[in-house]
Protein backbone atom coordinates (compact mmCIF):
# COMPACT_ATOMS: atom_id res chain seq x y z
CA UNK A 1 0.00 0.00 0.00
CA UNK A 2 1.00 3.91 -1.28
CA UNK A 3 2.22 5.48 1.97
CA UNK A 4 0.50 8.74 1.65
CA UNK A 5 2.54 12.29 2.76
CA UNK A 6 2.56 13.15 6.46
CA UNK A 7 0.20 15.73 7.30
CA UNK A 8 -0.90 18.22 10.15
CA UNK A 9 -4.06 19.80 10.70
CA UNK A 10 -4.96 22.33 12.74
CA UNK A 11 -8.32 24.11 13.19
CA UNK A 12 -8.73 27.14 15.52
CA UNK A 13 -11.95 29.62 16.03
CA UNK A 14 -10.76 33.46 16.11
CA UNK A 15 -13.37 36.04 16.72
CA UNK A 16 -12.66 38.45 13.82
CA UNK A 17 -14.12 39.00 10.61
CA UNK A 18 -12.58 36.89 7.51
CA UNK A 19 -11.53 39.87 6.09
CA UNK A 20 -9.28 40.69 9.57
CA UNK A 21 -7.79 37.07 10.01
CA UNK A 22 -7.03 36.80 5.89
CA UNK A 23 -5.36 40.67 6.50
CA UNK A 24 -3.50 38.88 9.76
CA UNK A 25 -2.36 36.38 8.21
CA UNK A 26 -1.05 38.01 4.69
CA UNK A 27 0.20 41.15 5.70
CA UNK A 28 3.50 41.85 6.96
CA UNK A 29 3.08 44.72 9.42
CA UNK A 30 0.66 42.01 11.33
CA UNK A 31 2.74 38.98 10.93
CA UNK A 32 5.73 40.21 11.99
CA UNK A 33 4.35 41.11 15.56
CA UNK A 34 3.11 36.88 15.99
CA UNK A 35 5.29 34.79 13.60
CA UNK A 36 8.50 35.39 15.67
CA UNK A 37 9.17 38.67 13.73
CA UNK A 38 8.47 36.51 10.31
CA UNK A 39 6.82 38.30 7.26
CA UNK A 40 5.47 36.40 3.80
CA UNK A 41 6.68 38.15 1.10
CA UNK A 42 4.16 37.63 -1.33
CA UNK A 43 2.29 39.31 -4.33
CA UNK A 44 -0.81 37.03 -3.61
CA UNK A 45 -1.71 36.17 -6.90
CA UNK A 46 -1.69 32.68 -9.05
CA UNK A 47 1.66 32.29 -9.62
CA UNK A 48 3.50 34.62 -7.61
CA UNK A 49 6.53 33.83 -5.75
CA UNK A 50 6.14 34.06 -1.98
CA UNK A 51 8.93 33.39 0.68
CA UNK A 52 9.34 33.57 4.48
CA UNK A 53 11.96 36.41 5.32
CA UNK A 54 13.29 36.81 9.02
CA UNK A 55 13.87 40.38 10.50
CA UNK A 56 17.67 39.82 9.11
CA UNK A 57 16.55 39.48 5.67
CA UNK A 58 17.47 36.09 5.23
CA UNK A 59 14.84 34.07 3.05
CA UNK A 60 13.77 30.95 5.40
CA UNK A 61 11.47 29.50 3.20
CA UNK A 62 10.50 30.05 -0.53
CA UNK A 63 8.02 28.93 -3.30
CA UNK A 64 4.75 30.07 -5.10
CA UNK A 65 1.32 30.45 -4.53
CA UNK A 66 -0.89 27.93 -6.35
CA UNK A 67 -4.06 28.97 -5.67
CA UNK A 68 -5.63 31.52 -4.15
CA UNK A 69 -9.34 33.00 -3.37
CA UNK A 70 -9.17 35.88 -0.86
CA UNK A 71 -10.00 36.42 1.68
CA UNK A 72 -11.18 32.13 2.11
CA UNK A 73 -8.67 30.17 0.58
CA UNK A 74 -5.02 30.09 -0.05
CA UNK A 75 -2.88 27.46 -1.35
CA UNK A 76 1.57 27.79 -0.66
CA UNK A 77 4.26 25.48 -2.18
CA UNK A 78 6.34 26.11 0.70
CA UNK A 79 10.04 24.80 0.56
CA UNK A 80 12.58 25.25 3.07
CA UNK A 81 15.44 27.00 2.58
CA UNK A 82 17.72 27.12 5.87
CA UNK A 83 18.55 23.85 6.85
CA UNK A 84 19.98 21.14 4.35
CA UNK A 85 17.77 18.24 5.83
CA UNK A 86 14.66 19.87 5.55
CA UNK A 87 15.39 21.55 2.39
CA UNK A 88 16.50 18.43 0.70
CA UNK A 89 12.65 17.38 1.62
CA UNK A 90 11.43 18.99 -1.80
CA UNK A 91 8.36 21.15 -1.54
CA UNK A 92 5.60 20.70 0.64
CA UNK A 93 1.86 21.99 0.36
CA UNK A 94 0.28 24.73 2.56
CA UNK A 95 -3.23 25.38 2.46
CA UNK A 96 -5.14 28.56 4.53
CA UNK A 97 -8.53 28.01 4.51
CA UNK A 98 -11.30 30.40 6.19
CA UNK A 99 -14.72 30.03 6.83
CA UNK A 100 -17.32 32.59 8.97
CA UNK A 101 -19.09 30.22 11.80
CA UNK A 102 -21.32 32.61 13.55
CA UNK A 103 -18.96 35.49 15.11
CA UNK A 104 -15.74 33.55 14.66
CA UNK A 105 -13.77 32.46 11.71
CA UNK A 106 -12.56 28.97 11.24
CA UNK A 107 -8.91 28.55 10.08
CA UNK A 108 -8.18 25.53 9.46
CA UNK A 109 -4.05 24.65 7.88
CA UNK A 110 -3.56 21.70 5.82
CA UNK A 111 0.35 21.77 5.55
CA UNK A 112 1.55 18.57 3.52
CA UNK A 113 5.28 17.56 3.17
CA UNK A 114 8.10 15.52 4.02
CA UNK A 115 8.22 14.29 7.86
CA UNK A 116 11.26 16.22 9.14
CA UNK A 117 9.28 19.42 7.37
CA UNK A 118 5.76 18.62 9.29
CA UNK A 119 7.49 17.57 12.81
CA UNK A 120 8.78 21.36 12.51
CA UNK A 121 5.65 22.71 11.53
CA UNK A 122 3.88 20.63 14.28
CA UNK A 123 5.21 22.15 16.98
CA UNK A 124 5.51 25.83 14.74
CA UNK A 125 2.07 26.25 14.15
CA UNK A 126 -0.07 26.26 17.17
CA UNK A 127 2.16 28.82 18.65
CA UNK A 128 1.86 31.21 15.68
CA UNK A 129 -2.01 30.60 15.52
CA UNK A 130 -2.66 31.26 18.80
CA UNK A 131 -0.37 34.29 19.13
CA UNK A 132 -2.84 35.22 15.53
CA UNK A 133 -5.64 34.83 17.72
CA UNK A 134 -4.55 36.27 20.92
CA UNK A 135 -3.32 39.62 18.50
CA UNK A 136 -6.82 39.80 16.73
CA UNK A 137 -8.75 39.17 19.80
CA UNK A 138 -6.67 41.34 22.50
CA UNK A 139 -4.72 43.48 20.45
CA UNK A 140 -1.75 41.88 21.70
CA UNK A 141 0.18 39.04 20.36
CA UNK A 142 1.41 35.77 22.81
CA UNK A 143 4.87 37.23 25.12
CA UNK A 144 8.03 36.43 22.98
CA UNK A 145 6.30 35.72 19.92
CA UNK A 146 7.80 39.02 18.51
CA UNK A 147 10.82 38.13 17.69
CA UNK A 148 12.73 34.42 17.57
CA UNK A 149 14.14 32.85 20.75
CA UNK A 150 17.84 33.62 21.22
CA UNK B 1 -2.48 -2.04 14.15
CA UNK B 2 -2.53 0.48 17.27
CA UNK B 3 -5.80 2.93 17.29
CA UNK B 4 -5.91 6.53 16.20
CA UNK B 5 -5.20 9.32 18.52
CA UNK B 6 -5.69 13.40 18.76
CA UNK B 7 -3.47 15.80 19.73
CA UNK B 8 -4.16 19.20 20.20
CA UNK B 9 -1.75 21.67 21.13
CA UNK B 10 -3.25 25.42 22.60
CA UNK B 11 -1.16 28.22 23.59
CA UNK B 12 -2.94 30.77 26.27
CA UNK B 13 -2.07 33.91 27.90
CA UNK B 14 -2.59 32.79 31.57
CA UNK B 15 -1.72 30.59 34.23
CA UNK B 16 -1.39 26.73 34.75
CA UNK B 17 -3.96 26.79 37.92
CA UNK B 18 -6.02 29.51 35.86
CA UNK B 19 -6.54 27.00 32.98
CA UNK B 20 -6.91 24.46 35.13
CA UNK B 21 -9.34 25.74 37.26
CA UNK B 22 -11.41 26.75 34.25
CA UNK B 23 -10.98 22.80 33.13
CA UNK B 24 -13.06 22.00 36.34
CA UNK B 25 -15.18 24.65 37.64
CA UNK B 26 -18.97 24.52 35.94
CA UNK B 27 -19.25 28.42 35.76
CA UNK B 28 -16.52 28.46 33.12
CA UNK B 29 -16.73 25.30 31.44
CA UNK B 30 -20.82 26.38 30.54
CA UNK B 31 -19.11 29.33 29.42
CA UNK B 32 -17.24 27.47 26.19
CA UNK B 33 -18.32 23.60 26.72
CA UNK B 34 -21.56 23.97 25.04
CA UNK B 35 -23.42 24.73 29.00
CA UNK B 36 -22.01 21.54 29.80
CA UNK B 37 -20.52 20.97 33.54
CA UNK B 38 -17.59 18.31 34.68
CA UNK B 39 -18.62 16.91 37.65
CA UNK B 40 -16.17 14.53 40.22
CA UNK B 41 -14.39 14.96 43.20
CA UNK B 42 -11.45 14.65 41.06
CA UNK B 43 -9.77 11.71 43.22
CA UNK B 44 -7.61 8.92 41.54
CA UNK B 45 -10.18 6.20 40.69
CA UNK B 46 -13.22 8.52 41.45
CA UNK B 47 -16.50 8.76 38.89
CA UNK B 48 -16.29 11.55 36.65
CA UNK B 49 -19.54 13.10 34.66
CA UNK B 50 -20.03 15.53 31.78
CA UNK B 51 -23.62 16.93 32.49
CA UNK B 52 -26.06 19.66 31.47
CA UNK B 53 -25.31 22.17 33.25
CA UNK B 54 -29.04 22.67 33.79
CA UNK B 55 -30.09 19.36 33.91
CA UNK B 56 -27.67 16.90 35.88
CA UNK B 57 -29.97 13.90 34.58
CA UNK B 58 -28.27 14.60 31.10
CA UNK B 59 -24.96 13.00 31.01
CA UNK B 60 -23.26 13.32 27.81
CA UNK B 61 -19.97 11.41 28.39
CA UNK B 62 -18.82 9.73 31.94
CA UNK B 63 -15.30 7.66 33.29
CA UNK B 64 -13.01 7.29 36.05
CA UNK B 65 -10.14 9.68 36.94
CA UNK B 66 -7.00 7.63 36.22
CA UNK B 67 -4.53 11.08 37.00
CA UNK B 68 -4.96 14.17 38.95
CA UNK B 69 -1.98 16.31 39.84
CA UNK B 70 -2.88 19.86 39.41
CA UNK B 71 -2.07 22.49 38.32
CA UNK B 72 -0.47 19.87 35.32
CA UNK B 73 -1.95 16.39 35.04
CA UNK B 74 -5.32 14.98 34.37
CA UNK B 75 -6.43 11.65 32.69
CA UNK B 76 -10.15 10.74 32.37
CA UNK B 77 -11.17 7.77 30.62
CA UNK B 78 -14.11 8.72 28.20
CA UNK B 79 -16.98 7.24 27.17
CA UNK B 80 -21.23 7.39 26.48
CA UNK B 81 -22.33 6.71 29.65
CA UNK B 82 -24.13 3.06 28.26
CA UNK B 83 -20.47 2.32 27.31
CA UNK B 84 -18.43 2.64 30.46
CA UNK B 85 -18.03 -1.57 30.53
CA UNK B 86 -17.39 -2.00 27.29
CA UNK B 87 -13.84 -1.32 26.85
CA UNK B 88 -13.73 -0.95 22.68
CA UNK B 89 -15.82 2.09 23.06
CA UNK B 90 -13.97 3.83 26.18
CA UNK B 91 -11.04 6.51 25.34
CA UNK B 92 -8.83 8.39 27.32
CA UNK B 93 -8.18 12.13 27.99
CA UNK B 94 -4.98 13.56 28.50
CA UNK B 95 -5.02 17.17 29.66
CA UNK B 96 -1.36 18.04 30.01
CA UNK B 97 -0.43 22.13 31.19
CA UNK B 98 2.58 23.56 31.43
CA UNK B 99 4.21 27.20 31.53
CA UNK B 100 6.12 27.70 28.36
CA UNK B 101 7.89 30.83 27.05
CA UNK B 102 5.24 33.36 29.49
CA UNK B 103 2.40 31.85 28.58
CA UNK B 104 0.49 28.43 29.54
CA UNK B 105 0.88 25.26 26.79
CA UNK B 106 -2.02 23.15 27.13
CA UNK B 107 -2.06 20.14 25.39
CA UNK B 108 -5.09 17.70 25.13
CA UNK B 109 -4.41 14.02 24.34
CA UNK B 110 -7.60 12.28 23.11
CA UNK B 111 -6.35 8.02 22.64
CA UNK B 112 -8.04 4.85 22.45
CA UNK B 113 -10.20 5.79 19.68
CA UNK B 114 -11.82 4.23 16.66
CA UNK B 115 -12.51 5.89 13.64
CA UNK B 116 -16.52 7.27 14.28
CA UNK B 117 -15.33 8.51 18.06
CA UNK B 118 -11.96 9.99 16.23
CA UNK B 119 -14.02 11.79 13.68
CA UNK B 120 -16.64 13.27 16.31
CA UNK B 121 -13.93 14.71 18.69
CA UNK B 122 -11.55 15.83 15.82
CA UNK B 123 -14.62 18.56 15.41
CA UNK B 124 -15.25 18.97 18.86
CA UNK B 125 -12.10 19.82 20.54
CA UNK B 126 -11.13 22.82 18.43
CA UNK B 127 -13.86 25.31 19.33
CA UNK B 128 -14.05 23.92 22.72
CA UNK B 129 -10.48 24.83 23.18
CA UNK B 130 -10.73 27.82 21.23
CA UNK B 131 -13.39 29.21 23.30
CA UNK B 132 -11.66 28.23 26.77
CA UNK B 133 -8.67 30.31 25.10
CA UNK B 134 -11.21 33.23 24.04
CA UNK B 135 -12.82 33.47 27.44
CA UNK B 136 -9.36 33.70 29.74
CA UNK B 137 -7.66 36.14 27.32
CA UNK B 138 -11.07 38.34 26.59
CA UNK B 139 -13.42 37.80 29.93
CA UNK B 140 -15.48 36.19 27.04
CA UNK B 141 -15.76 32.62 25.50
CA UNK B 142 -17.18 32.35 21.81
CA UNK B 143 -20.64 32.96 22.08
CA UNK B 144 -21.34 29.27 19.73
CA UNK B 145 -19.87 27.43 22.56
CA UNK B 146 -22.17 28.81 24.90
CA UNK B 147 -25.59 26.71 24.17
CA UNK B 148 -26.63 23.35 24.78
CA UNK B 149 -25.25 21.35 20.95
CA UNK B 150 -28.58 19.43 21.52
CA UNK B 151 -31.20 22.50 22.26
CA UNK B 152 -29.76 24.23 19.20
CA UNK B 153 -30.58 21.76 16.61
Amino acid sequence: MPQSKPEFVYVTYIRATIDKVWEALTKPDFTRQYWFGFEQRSGWTKGASWQIVGQDGKIWDSGEILEIDPPRRVVISWTHQMKDELRAEGASRATYELEPVGDTVKLTIVHVGGPKLIEAVSGGWPQVLASLKSLLETGRPLERTGELPK
Amino acid sequence: MSKPEFVYVIYIQSTPQKVWDALLDPEMTKEFWGRYRNRSDWHVGSDWRHENYDDAAEVAVAGKVIESAPPHHLVLTWSRPADTENPDKVSRVRFTIEEFMGSVKLTVTHSELDEEMLRGISAGWPPILSSLKSLLETGASLPMTRRNWKKAR
